[in-house]
């Protein structure tokens, strides 16, 4: 995608939900573009991204001002630079409270930045309060509700996580093997790495990377017609 | 031309926020386009002018030749609006002076607009000002202004005491200044700009600085809570009124 900055925040107020795997394949999938990328672990007390692609995620905290300012001036950054923010539970009110006080969609707007939530959605009421808030405070928010199959494939509850039109449709992490999600889940597996070796093309890893980087396409594309929208109108 | 409007901002405490009252006025009345001047009382060395070099001059209040600067100038300075930040431990002197050159009587036959903002300290000394100050007030809009920008758990005195200061003003009004972050408080301070300027990412001449994005956002919110108490108070119709406020826009 070529136009403007776009901030990925990986997030759900309930832990274990998927949050850091979504980031890792989405990191992957950003890297494969050769775009570069800075990515941001604010989990409070352990870091997962971060022991996983040490070599562009950095720690991030919100613990304090300093903590604020090293994680959302660099967030405000339009360099091109896609960012991603591996949002712990912990840190989900805190995160989404800084971002509404200090006006941060509005200046995002104007530097042509583009903040996405992919939101881990689960049938806890918790989760539900939680994507109901940010649709009501952050309403210029791309909020995307992922459904993680590996989590619940109850179906009825999605509902309370209507799509957006900035976000375009829900994502869906498929079900998978508890065998092979062992396999992805070790430190240092590399999806697009795996995805190009040989013999890959049958194993259902490859058909689990390959679905996945089909969906961050299609949102790639969503977000960039949702940006070039205002032009395409108005050049009718 | 319409009536002047002089604001005091005083206690006679120090420390409790003075100055940082009469910037926030500043910004708010330079934001809607009026012609505003300042007189920094801290003589000889002025915070305030430090922050407003191009709008407030610094004063002797206590000299009969600053005094003249001031009052005799109202009806003919190109400002509409004259804030004057009061030094601390001077708000009575200054009331009790303006008593005597009949500026009070002035007010008091609507010939000028007058307001007090009248900053509250946390010891209970600060109730007994009210009393002492609402003594020489009488028409003019008084304002207690409860300052909690540097601390939390601010006040000492009880509610229920205070309740009883505040019902015996007549017409009284009282304006909570909220806490500002401590690190956005001090960058401010450091960068002696406008709180608008910082937020604009200005520095003192109008160059692009390279202030945080988070503490210009914490400022910005700040800003806007304390101005949405000035709108509460209608304070812009009390200093200017709408024809006249539409007329500064167009000239802006």
């Amino acid at each position: 995608m070529s136009h403007g900055t776009p901030v990925f925040i990986i997030c759900s107020p309930r832990p274990r939900v998927g949050k850091t795997l979504l980031a890792r394949v989405l990191a992957e999938f950003l890297r494969t573009e050769e775009r570069g990328l800075a990515a941001f672990d604010a989990n409070p007390d352990e870091h997962p991204l971060l022991g996983c692609l040490p070599a562009y995620t950095a720690a991030a905290s919100l613990s304090d001002i300093r903590g604020e300012m090293a994680l959302f001036d660099e967030l405000i950054i339009p360099d091109g630079v896609p960012k991603l923010v591996d949002l712990g539970d912990a840190a989900f009110d805190r995160f989404f409270s800084v971002m509404q006080e200090i006006g941060f969609m509005r200046e995002a707007q104007r530097r042509s930045i583009m903040p996405v939530a992919l939101f881990l959605a689960d049938p806890e009421n918790r989760t539900r309060r939680g994507y109901a808030m940010l649709l009501d405070r952050l309403p210029e928010l791309a909020l995307v509700p992922v459904f993680n199959e590996m989590i619940s494939t109850y179906v009825p509850f999605r509902h309370h996580f209507p799509r957006t039109r900035k976000g375009g449709s829900p994502m869906a992490m498929p079900m998978i093997s508890p065998v092979v999600r062992e396999v992805m889940e070790r430190p240092g597996y590399c999806f697009a790495a795996f995805s190009e070796s040989p013999g890959a093309m049958s194993t259902e890893l490859y058909r689990w990377t390959r679905r996945m980087f089909l969906q961050f396409r299609e949102l790639e594309l969503h977000l960039l017609l949702e940006q070039l929208k205002p032009s395409l109108q108005a050049a009718r | 031309m319409a009536k002047p409007a002089v604001i005091l901002v005083g206690a006679d405490k120090g420390g409790v926020g003075k100055t940082t009252v009469s910037r926030t006025l500043l910004d708010y009345f330079i934001a809607h386009n009026l012609p505003v001047r300042a007189f920094d009382t801290e003589s000889p060395r002025g915070t305030l002018k430090r922050f407003h070099p191009d709008v407030a001059d610094i004063v002797d209040i206590t000299s009969t030749s600053d005094q003249m600067k001031i009052f005799d100038t109202l009806s003919n300075a190109d400002s509409q609006i004259t804030v004057i930040d009061v030094r601390a431990g001077l708000l009575s002197t200054t009331l009790r002076a303006l008593r005597d050159i009949g500026f009070l009587d002035a007010a008091k036959k609507n010939q000028l607009t007058f307001a007090v903002f009248h900053i509250l300290g946390p010891s209970v000394a600060s109730l007994d000002e009210i009393a002492e100050t609402s003594g020489y007030v009488g028409d003019a809009s008084y304002f207690l202004v409860k300052n909690f920008i540097n601390n939390t758990t601010f006040f000492e005195w009880d509610p229920a005491t205070y309740n009883t200061y505040f019902k015996r003003l007549k017409g009284a009004h009282e304006i909570t200044i909220p806490k500002l972050n401590e690190m956005a408080c001090e960058q401010v301070e450091l960068a002696g700009v406008p709180f608008v300027s910082f937020v604009a990412n200005k520095g003192a001449t109008g160059e692009t600085a390279a202030y945080s994005f988070v503490l210009r956002g914490y400022v910005r919110h700040w800003l806007g809570n304390v101005w949405a108490e000035y709108d509460r108070l209608r304070l812009l119709e009390l200093v200017a009124p709408e024809a006249l406020r539409k007329d500064f826009a167009r000239q802006a």
